[in-house]
């Protein structure tokens, strides 16, 4: 018996690991889980995919930087109410990935830091952001992140189909210029190919109609936001635009009832002419068209969105990189240091995924200029256009709106009701903001 | 010390530290949650005197009266079928035998999935793209229903997954209270030449009246606070059709930040579910003799 227990006792001890000293960064993020695939991957340029280039650059910083310990927290999309929950039980993680839009929100309470420290221990030059990554990650003049990337919403053309409907003319799609032409284009490409016109995304997904009404209120240049504490929505600049995808939808010109990956899945099966969503898609289809056996073989094409009301415009944001503000070691700020530096080493590939990179030498490079399609959304960089920067709560507000315009959209609430209970509630939430 | 006083004094020793555990992880947060309720107050700290502003705002706010009827609808179908269903299969599984034993763990294995497991199956089953009864439907040449999508389909579509999910637990207490009536009761019963439907309506149910009393009032408690299953299968779509009361709550805290209002709202629905839960006790047991 004895020997028995100090047996037992002796596989206890073996059983205990030597404490781990090594500096621990605890690195949050959303783009989805993909350890299946890309768990032990470390070879970059191999990677497709957002979620599998970014588990690969982790992958690939433990490789180099064996000292360093990584902790990676997966979030579902986007992440921000885990965050909100995490910074005030003052448990934050050390980098975490956010959205531009939503960086004033934590920058102006004091719960996320400047990285300007970090990115020169990195030898992350700020000169080399493009205006529009810089534009998003500065805010009272200071860098509150290390921007990614600048992401837009494209529209992802099916030009096998588009053939068949008789839209194609010289060899590319032929796109609406106004919301009349829109309809037309879309009868006449259910008529022909017997399948919906547009693929949407409009379950579950608060951000898809909003981009949309977003990017045709800035091409008319529609004031959406007054000043910091309100926003203007019911107007008659929304009332068409919302009243004219409802009727896309009244006569079955897009398909219905589809979350996004329903949605995204429903592009590469062929089952309808164009997706509208955003540049990330581009790699992932890119590569789908390019399989043999694939509906979207050969007959892939993208664009941005087309002008149907007031001049070229899209609504663009960005993906970047932020510090909650907490107490670390020299060692933790050390190890978060060469993560972003690797990051932006890599830049590049990142942007194999269809998003544009954040850094000017990045878009300069000849590289960059050879992927594929890269030339047809070259005018997103001209065109994109952000929120003012006076607009905080966007994820929040995000929500409220695509709320009601899913409602109005899908024809369960009149649209004049829809836009005037998303001017009611975004309204109240920012008289309600401290 | 007299011999009362003695043992109130051991009495207080034995249920004290389950008392001053209880005071800190429930009472003291109640309490802190009304103080929250009567501020505006943001997640991170700040803190603004508003009286009973909250909680009046609530009673005007169209969306909370949606995400009430949505919850108040959810445990209504619920609650009642699941007593219904728990109470028919204790019935067919209280006996010995091992297929018994093995249909007893079948019934109770889906309790111990987690909701992300149990949303994604029955996503599986239900998304109208390639879902498991889309699939069934075209082979049959009909077109897929949008459960997960249509108004008014949504909650149905939760309550249907919500039975699945919890049905293990009723039956288990159920099983529990008919294991515990005494079996010579039956015994002169069959005597009696009393049939099945005689047994079960003048034997059974009233010996298990307080077992089936607890189930309804578990999972009426439950059922009002259902948030993972909606969260997770329509995120509270669409259009805010299937927004359920504690959903709300962690929209407004979470994601907008609005703690003290969020707090208003919680502290309402303690006192709803308080205040059904003593109502249901009181129907069941006003005629019962007072217990000794």
């Amino acid at each position: 018996m004895k020997r028995a227990l100090a047996f037992g006792f002796a596989m206890l001890l073996a059983g205990c690991a030597p404490a781990d000293d090594r500096p621990t960064i605890v690195v949050q993020r959303f783009f989805g889980e993909c350890g299946a695939a890309y768990g032990k991957s470390t070879d970059v340029p191999a990677a497709e995919t957002e979620c599998g280039i970014l588990t690969t650059l982790i992958n690939r910083f433990e490789a180099e930087n064996p000292h360093i310990r990584v902790k990676v927290n997966v979030v579902a999309w986007p992440g921000y109410p885990q965050l909100a929950a995490q910074i005030a039980a003052g448990d934050p993680p050390d980098l975490v990935t956010m959205h531009q839009s939503v960086i004033a929100d934590y920058s102006g309470r004091g719960l996320i830091e400047p990285v300007g420290p970090l990115l020169a221990e990195a030898g992350i030059d700020p000169a080399t952001f493009t205006p529009a990554a810089r534009a998003g990650v500065e805010k009272q003049g200071k860098l509150y992140a290390m921007p990614w990337d600048t992401i837009g919403r494209l529209w992802h053309i099916n030009t096998a189909l588009m053939d068949e409907a008789g839209l194609m003319r010289g060899g590319k799609p032929m796109l609406p210029t106004s919301p009349e032409e829109l309809l037309a284009h879309a009868r006449q490409f259910k008529a022909r190919t017997g399948k919906p016109y547009l693929i949407q995304a409009q379950v579950s997904a608060p951000d898809f109609h909003v981009a949309l009404l977003y990017t045709y209120l800035l091409a008319q240049d529609a004031v959406i936001f007054p000043d910091a504490r309100h926003i203007r929505l019911d107007t008659p600049e929304a009332r068409a635009i919302v009243g004219t995808f409802r009727q896309m939808n009244a006569e079955g010109l897009t398909t219905l009832n589809q979350d996004f990956p329903a949605a995204t899945a429903a592009f590469t099966q062929g089952k309808g002419g164009i997706f509208p969503v955003g540049t990330w898609m581009l790699g992932p289809y890119d590569a789908e068209a390019a399989r043999p056996g694939s509906p979207l073989h050969g007959h892939y094409a993208v664009a941005p969105f087309p002008r149907l009301w007031g001049h070229d415009a899209a609504f663009v944001d960005g993906h970047a990189w932020v510090v909650p503000a907490a107490k670390r070691s020299p060692q933790e700020r050390a190890a978060m240091a060469r993560f972003m530096g690797l990051l932006a080493r890599y830049n590049y590939d990142w942007s194999r995924t269809g998003q544009l990179p954040a850094f000017a030498p990045v878009v300069e490079s000849p590289a960059f200029a050879a992927l594929p399609h890269r030339a047809d959304i070259a005018a997103l960089a001209r065109t994109g256009r952000q929120l003012p920067g006076y607009v905080e709560r966007q994820s929040a507000v995000q929500g409220l709106i695509g709320e009601e315009l899913e409602a109005a959209i899908t024809g369960a609430k009149p649209v004049d009701a829809a836009l005037r209970d998303a001017e009611r509630r975004v309204n109240r939430l920012y008289a309600q903001m401290m | 010390m007299n011999a009362a006083l003695r043992d109130r004094l051991v009495g207080y020793a034995f249920v004290g530290p389950f008392l001053l555990v209880y005071a800190a992880v429930m009472v003291v947060p109640l309490i802190m949650g009304l103080v929250i309720s009567l501020h505006r107050a943001d997640l991170f700290g700040r803190r603004e005197w508003v009286g009973l502003a909250n909680y009046s705002e609530a009673l005007g706010d169209p969306v909370l009266h949606q995400a009430l009827g949505n919850t108040a609808m959810l445990a209504l179908l619920i609650v009642p079928p699941l007593t219904g269903l728990a109470l028919l299969l204790a019935l067919a599984l209280n006996r010995p035998g091992r297929f018994a034993a093995v249909l007893r763990g079948v019934f109770f294995s889906s309790l111990v999935l987690s909701v992300t497991i149990v949303t994604l199956i029955w996503r599986f089953i239900l998304t109208p793209d390639a879902g498991l009864i889309a699939e069934g439907l075209a082979a049959t040449g009909r077109a897929p229903i949008p459960f997960l999508s249509d108004p008014d389909l949504v909650i149905p579509a939760i309550a249907v997954t919500t039975l699945w999910w919890s049905l293990g637990f009723p039956v288990m207490l159920i099983l529990a209270g008919l294991q515990q009536v005494p079996g010579d009761i039956y015994e002169a019963a069959a005597l009696d030449v009393a049939n099945r439907w005689t047994v079960l309506r003048r034997i059974t149910l009233p010996a298990i009246r307080r077992t089936l009393l607890l189930v309804v009032m578990l999972q009426t408690a439950a059922q009002l606070q259902l948030f993972g299953q909606a969260q997770l299968l329509t995120g509270g779509g669409p259009g805010g059709a299937s927004r359920t009361i504690v959903l709300y709550i962690f929209e407004v805290s979470f994601g907008r930040w609005e703690l003290g209002y969020a707090t208003a709202i919680a502290e309402l629905l303690f006192g709803m579910i308080l205040a059904l839960t003593l109502v249901q006790y009181w129907l069941v047991t006003r005629h019962e003799e007072p217990r000794a």
